[in-house]
């Protein structure tokens, strides 16, 4: 779960301006994560679809129309970071089991630029979304709850590249996520939204 | 049986089973089932190390079976000797399948020939299809395989699941039935993937969740392949070997890299750039080898060198220059200062605009060149490698490129030539210098004109961007008694001026029209000129070329040759096609020796022919043009083809050769119009063409003339008749014109009805005029007064004869009642009656008139005041009877007053009503009639007309006019009176 941080000084505030920033690079991520997962299915010769039935790798508190449009965004906001530190996991390990010189292979060259643009796309977004949460706190700290999973895997090549599309399909939900909600909150009325600590505190 | 023994032959049969009894205790004791029988797997090699104990015997039974499903996968019989280490058998069995695919029963037995001994207890070597197991697997696990090579697979289904099917890749393959959960598979001949560095999946589906799926990868490659192995030293302390991959492996990941080691150390510096590995270690061993080792095989290769002759010195550093003009000196320095005493060859590379050289330097511990025959002026990069002198290893590697520019020197020396025009001006041309003899920025050039033997200088400055000055040659002959001055010109730079370039300048014309001018034909991008070697010459020769057709302060090019030559190939980049050029061979004293003419290309004509005309001579048309103006000809007008345009066609009439042949004449054309082209042409071609057109005619002449002679014969024909009607007049006049009775008075006229007075007018006379569409028989009686008659006509035979008035008949009355016609005023309609009676009565006709000219008739002022009214016809009405009064006339006549002065009357007479002539301010001007000569206008008339006392000359003369504009034929006809 996410470690929430909160301002003392200055209260969160966000803006429809930056929501509708941030909303266009999540739209920008999605469709950058879209050719990344459909790329790497292609090459592999799996269904992007393989192992729907797992559990997700981010783990966030389930969604809930109880929760407000800050609470929404801290959700998204750990889940973005889960996925960052996810993604950075994967893309070490790949390098470690697969490295090859990519002067070598243009395929792989293709697939590593692929690969890092999601990535830091996703640092884009997620840093964005902080924004909104509050620039004052400072950068969030997402707990890395999930990347354990790619120590657990059996250390067979297969299962690596099995953890990776899953990696890339986890990218794929939040990046909708992340646009679904922040499209909601751009067309909401400009605001200053103050969240008051009172309140979230009630709410847990 | 062994009753039969004990009853025959005891003995026998004691010894049969004695022997028996041996044998088989001897079998019992040698081959005894193997014990302890142990299985260590080697997964990773699918191989199953088996060893045991005991058996008696070097030959073995072994039989591996798929324990589930009791399958043989081996049986054989098979030598095994025993460690003497150990004191087992030991033997290795490789399986085909990986060896988790599934359970594994080992047994063996000793066999001496065709006898065994039991087998050994079983042994299994567990697979992963446990039902303890119970996870979806698929082995091997990322294997690496040698490309060509078979690779079986294996793949356990799930507990409680159902095996769909197996892909490679993308392909689907079959399999067996393993075990109840292990089912397998073999890949034959496999091959790298195409492009995927990230191996081939092999995936084992559920037959019913598409999500539940096991696999592995396989990575499809080769062992290491290296070439051109060495190793060398650029310290002269250390060696970096060098070592090229041959090709990809293909095997990726840190598992199945290629691992390098030179002298099977494993290299520490290991560099891979493209397809070079290099590995440096710290002291020159002497022998070498490097080894690359992946999961699929290793490569080695070798090589052996004494340091100092694998020297390859490092790139030198620090360039620095000292520059001048015409050379620089170079320094460098080493990295290692053991280099000081290493005999180096260097290589200079030296680059200026786009020029490239290479200069060699030798020398120990060379670190400092001098780079000659630099130009001044001029940016130079250079860069220096160096390999050692002796035992030359290779180049080392280039230094950093390093820029200078030389410094600046004087220019180089002008090409100067002078160019006479024909009006005794010229100029002095000079080419202009490159950058590269200009040798610096050119501020100036300098021209002096001086003379050889007189004491006369005069020098101009001009800028540096102009390349001739013009001159006069009647100025400078103004100063100078020479036929001949010299003209020097130097360019200038910050350096200073340029050795001074001379030429003489002559300051006469001579005339050059008296060397014929020869063509010359382009070939090979230039004119070939060829002379006669000219003896007298010792300064060689100037070819000299412009365009003909400039004139004046033309673009002159040229090219100065020495002594001894004969022949030149003329080349410009200039030269343009379509342009005639003049070219001139000069003795270097200006002695014009030839001249030829010639163009690059020849092209067509850029104009037509000008001032095209055309005209007819009888039926033949003529054609003449001028000549195309030389700077349209554009090459050498060869002739003219003359066409006639047919519709749209042109079809060629004649081809004249020759450029001066510019007329034609086409003969024999009939009437019509025509359309004529003429093209001039040249080698290339024709040009547009100039198209005139003509239309043919009979020539007018010959009409008029045709037209004269019909109008002679006419004439003549006339004359004819005329003299034979004058020869026979009497029958003529007897035939046509009989004497007509007088007329026969029955009623007695007396003065109440008409003052008709004839006899006292003798000047009175009355024509009778015939209208035909009146009746043609109807006669209006006029009297004519016979001696009036006779001056008539003797006035008439002293009138020229008019032949071109209207003839007219005219008959004269014979006057009975010679009263005369007095005017009263106060009853004029009773005298107009009268008159009108009297034109009923059978008065007889006198005459008939058609002529206006017969409207003025003499009449005296008596017969003019007596008021009778004479009608009168004006215009093309015909003629009407003078019966025929009208009612405007009547009314006419009583609103004027008689007294009234009529200002359009004619002379001497004024009618008693208004006249309508058909100018009456014009016949008033005239105070005539003469304006109504000719019309058709009716003579007859009853107005009296009023005297005019003041016009009596008038009248007489009016009478004249009037007697002349009778026709000849009425003398003629009054001529036949007897």
């Amino acid at each position: 779960m996410a470690d929430r941080r909160t301002s003392g000084g200055s209260e969160p505030q966000f803006g429809k301006m930056s929501a509708v920033r941030a909303a266009s690079i999540g739209r920008l991520l999605k469709r950058e994560c879209w050719s990344l997962l459909d790329f790497y299915s292609k090459r592999e010769n799996l269904p992007a679809d393989v192992g729907g039935a797992d559990p997700r790798l981010v783990s966030v508190p389930p969604p809930s129309s109880q929760l407000d449009s800050r609470d929404q965004l801290w959700r998204l906001h750990v889940a973005l970071l889960q996925c960052r530190s996810l993604m950075e996991s994967a893309i070490a390990k790949e390098d470690e089991e697969l490295g090859v010189d990519q002067d070598q292979d243009q395929d792989q060259g293709e697939y590593a630029s692929l690969r890092s643009t999601v990535k830091e796309r996703l640092k884009l977004l997620a840093f964005c979304v902080s924004e909104l949460l509050g620039a004052g706190d400072g950068p969030a700290v997402a707990t890395p709850a999930s990347s354990d999973s790619l120590e657990r895997a059996d250390g067979s090549l297969f299962e690596l590249k099995l953890l990776v599309l899953r990696i890339f399909k986890e990218v794929d939900y939040w990046a909708k996520t992340a646009v679904a909600i922040l499209q909601t909150l751009s067309k909401e009325p400009a605001r200053n939204t103050r969240l008051r600590r009172s309140i979230r505190s009630t709410r847990r | 049986m062994l009753q039969l023994h004990t009853s025959c032959r005891p003995a026998w049969l004691i010894c049969s089973l004695l022997g028996l009894s041996v044998v088989h205790t001897q079998a019992q004791n040698v081959l005894t089932a193997p014990e302890q029988v142990s299985l260590s797997p080697n997964m990773t090699t699918q191989q199953i190390f088996i060893s045991w104990l005991g058996g008696g015997s070097t030959m073995f039974d072994v039989m591996i079976l798929r324990t589930e499903l009791n399958e043989s996968v081996f049986f054989d019989t098979l030598p095994v000797t025993v460690n003497q280490s150990t004191g087992r058998y030991e033997w290795n069995w490789t399986s085909a399948e990986p060896l988790e695919c599934t359970s594994l029963s080992v047994q063996i037995r000793s066999r001496e020939g065709q006898t065994t001994s039991e087998w050994s207890d079983t042994h299994i070597l567990q697979g992963e299809d446990l039902p303890t197991n119970r996870k979806f697997k698929m082995y091997p696990v990322d294997r690496a395989v040698l490309a060509g090579d078979s690779t079986t697979f294996c793949c356990i289904v799930e507990e409680g699941r159902h095996f769909g099917r197996v892909t490679y890749g993308n392909t689907v393959v079959n399999a067996t039935r393993l075990s109840r959960r292990s089912y397998g598979f073999t890949v034959a001949n496999q091959s790298p993937p195409n492009s995927s560095s990230s191996g081939t999946n092999v995936v084992c589906w559920d037959s019913v969740d598409k999500n539940k799926l096991s696999g592995t990868v396989v990575f499809v490659g080769y062992p290491p392949l290296l070439s051109d192995f060495f190793c060398e030293t650029h310290d002269l302390t250390s060696a970096v070997c060098q070592g090229r991959r041959v090709r990809d492996t293909r095997l990726y990941g840190r598992k199945r890299r290629t691992v390098y080691s030179l002298n099977d150390r494993e290299c520490a510096k290991q560099t891979i750039s493209e397809q070079l590995i290099t590995c440096s270690v710290a002291q020159w061993e002497g022998n070498w080898t490097l080894k690359a080792v992946n999961p699929l095989g290793q490569y080695s290769m070798s090589d052996s060198a004494e340091i100092w002759h694998r020297v390859r010195p490092v790139a030198p550093q620090n360039i620095s220059t000292v520059v001048h003009a015409w050379n620089a000196t170079m320094s460098w320095k080493w990295e290692y200062d053991s280099y000081t005493s290493l005999a180096l060859v260097c290589q200079v590379e030296l680059s200026s605009q786009d020029n490239k050289t290479k200069r060699t330097f030798t020398g120990v511990g060379l670190r400092t060149v001098i780079l000659l025959d630099l130009y001044p002026d001029e940016e130079y990069s250079v860069r220096v490698h160096c390999g050692a002198q002796k035992n030359f290893w290779k180049w080392g590697n280039w230094s950093k490129p390093y820029s200078f520019r030389t410094n600046i020197d004087v220019p180089a020396a002008l090409d100067v030539w002078m160019h006479i025009n024909n009006d005794n001006t010229g100029l002095i041309l000079w080419k202009p210098l490159t950058a590269r003899e200009s040798r610096g920025q050119l501020t100036s050039y300098e021209v002096t004109l001086w003379s050889p033997e007189e004491n006369l200088q005069h020098t101009e400055t001009l800028p540096p961007d102009t390349t001739m000055l013009p001159i006069n040659l009647t100025q400078i002959t103004a100063f100078s008694n020479d036929n001949e001055v010299m003209a020097s010109v130097i360019a200038k730079n910050a350096a200073g001026g340029s050795p001074p370039e001379s030429v003489p300048v002559p300051l006469h014309l001579t005339d050059q029209h008296n060397i014929a001018v020869s063509r010359v034909v382009y070939m090979d991008s230039g004119f070939p000129l060829v002379w006669q070697n000219d003896g007298n010459t010792s300064c060689g020769y100037v070819v000299e070329w412009h365009d003909a057709c400039c004139q004046r302060d033309c673009p002159v090019e040229w090219l100065k040759l020495s002594t001894g030559n004969t022949n030149v190939s003329i080349e410009s980049a200039n030269f343009q096609p379509g342009v005639r050029y003049n070219i001139s061979l000069f003795t270097c004293t200006l002695e014009l020796l030839q001249r030829w003419q010639g163009f690059t290309q020849e092209l067509v004509p850029s104009r037509s022919v000008p001032k095209l005309e055309i005209s007819q001579q009888d039926s033949d048309v003529i054609l003449t043009w001028g000549s195309i103006p030389l700077v349209s000809r554009r090459g050498y007008v060869l002739g003219y083809n003359v066409y006639m345009s047919n519709d749209s066609q042109l079809v060629k009439l004649a081809n004249l050769l020759g450029q001066g042949s510019r007329k034609h004449t086409i003969k024999g054309l009939s009437e019509g119009p025509y359309k004529f082209t003429v093209k001039a042409y040249t080698s290339a071609g024709e040009d547009t063409g100039a198209t005139i057109s003509i239309t043919v005619e009979t020539l007018a002449d010959w009409l008029i003339l045709e037209i004269l002679a019909s109008l002679g014969l006419s004439m003549l024909l006339l004359a004819i008749v005329t003299v034979l009607c004058y020869k026979k007049r009497k029958w003529v006049k007897t035939a046509f014109y009989p004497d007509i009775p007088q007329p026969k008075l029955n009623d007695d006229w007396t003065r109440t009805q008409g003052p008709l007075d004839v006899t006292s007018s003798p000047h009175n006379m009355i024509h009778v005029e015939e209208k035909p569409e009146f009746n043609s028989m109807k006669e209006v009686l006029v009297g004519i007064p016979e001696e009036d008659e006779e001056e008539e006509e003797q006035m008439i035979r002293d009138e020229p004869v008019d032949t071109d008035e209207p003839t007219s008949l005219r008959y004269y009355n014979q006057m009975i009642d010679e009263r005369p016609i007095r005017p009263r005023f106060p009853d004029s309609s009773d005298s107009s009656g009268s008159s009108l009676d009297s034109g009923n009565t059978d008065v007889t006709y006198t005459g008939i008139q058609t002529s206006a000219s017969s409207l003025v008739f003499p009449t005296d002022h008596q017969c003019a005041s007596e008021g009778h009214q004479v009608e009168m016809s004006m215009g093309g009405d015909g003629y009407r009877p003078q019966t025929q009064t009208t009612a405007s006339s009547d009314e006419a006549l009583l609103t004027h007053s008689p007294h009234e002065p009529q200002t359009a009357s004619s002379g001497g007479y004024k009618p008693q009503s208004s006249w309508h002539l058909d100018s009456p301010v014009e016949s008033g001007e005239r105070e005539c009639l003469a304006p109504n000569l000719g019309s058709p206008t009716s003579v007859a008339s009853t107005q009296f007309l009023l005297p005019d006392d003041e016009s009596e000359e008038h009248r007489e003369e009016k009478h004249q006019q009037s007697s002349s504009a009778t026709s000849w034929f009425t003398n003629l006809l009054t001529s036949t009176k007897p």
